[in-house]
């Protein structure tokens, strides 16, 4: 049994859907807080009219 | 299928993030620069410490194709994260997405939601503003914006995804606590941006967002629905 277990991999045991999801998670939740939080002037700059478009405290 | 997974929410939210540059350019970047207009000759609402740093962005430009490509590139970054995001709510959540049409609906449902944790809920404590606006410390309102950002998506899955009343009612209260805590507001109202510019401006960001987050969500249901269960990659 415990051998079997770890042949198992991440994605048996949670499932494909939750392993993209956490994925996903990880990914989204870097861009988002680049184009819209990083406190960085070049970011800021480059992303000013999304920032403000979206709703982001800006400035 | 992980990759399936990921490349459709990607490409849901590289689409959508491609149709917000116009719908920018047509409601909110319009009043962005009629205020930069205002900020620009009077420049006291800034501090000695921001002066000069917040708006240097009419030359240079990161892509060095100017201000508009800066925006496109943002646009399609924010749409991607967004997308990446929402994908991973639906999918940690196992929110099931039958092909077809009911796929769009919960997508458009999901969109919805999202609409209101990232736009709307903030919005009523720190309401969407053109540049040269008074503001409290930048810090303090990133903070907060990300706290009710959160606890509006929390309150919202108690409130709509889960059967027991006493979840739900919770969920209110996760929802409203961060507006009974209170939004960071500035000390000084004063703005020499004009009123209808900023009411506009306000209008302009959640209308524009929400034709984001649906066309989004929708795109993202219909996508995800489209990956097959026993997809090898």
């Amino acid at each position: 049994m415990s051998a079997h277990t770890q042949t198992h991999s991440l994605t048996d045991r949670v499932g494909a859907r939750t392993v993209a999801g956490l994925m996903a998670l990880v990914f989204g939740s870097i861009l988002v807080f680049g184009v819209g939080l990083a406190n960085s002037h070049t970011l800021h700059d480059a992303a000013h009219d999304t920032r403000h478009s979206y709703g982001f405290p800006c400035h | 299928m992980i990759v399936r997974l990921l490349l459709a929410a990607l490409a849901a939210g590289l689409i959508a993030g491609m149709a917000m540059t116009p719908a920018q350019y047509v409601k909110t970047i319009p009043l962005i620069m009629q205020a930069e207009a205002y900020e620009d000759t009077e420049g006291h609402s800034h501090d000695a410490s921001e002066a000069g740093a917040a708006h240097e962005h009419s030359g240079d430009s990161v892509l060095g194709f100017g201000r508009f490509w800066d925006t496109v590139l943002a646009n399609l970054v924010a749409g991607a994260g967004f997308a990446l995001m929402l994908a991973a709510v639906a999918l940690i959540m196992g929110v099931e997405l039958p092909a077809g049409r009911e796929a769009i609906m919960r997508g458009l449902l999901l969109g919805a939601g999202a609409w209101f944790c990232v736009q709307l809920a903030p919005s009523i404590g720190l309401p969407p503003a053109v540049p040269g606006f008074p503001h409290a410390d930048i810090g303090d309102r990133q903070s907060w914006w990300m706290i009710t950002v959160a606890a509006s998506a929390v309150g919202l899955w108690c409130l709509v995804m889960r059967p027991e009343w006493v979840v739900k009612a919770l969920g209110l209260v996760i929802i409203i606590a961060p507006h009974v805590w209170g939004a960071p507001v500035p000390g000084d109202l004063s703005s020499e941006v004009p009123a209808y510019i900023a009411s506009a401006y306000a209008a302009a960001s959640l209308a524009t967002t929400l034709f984001f987050w649906l066309l989004l969500g929708g795109l993202l249901g219909y996508f995800l629905s489209r990956v097959p269960e026993e997809a090898a990659a």
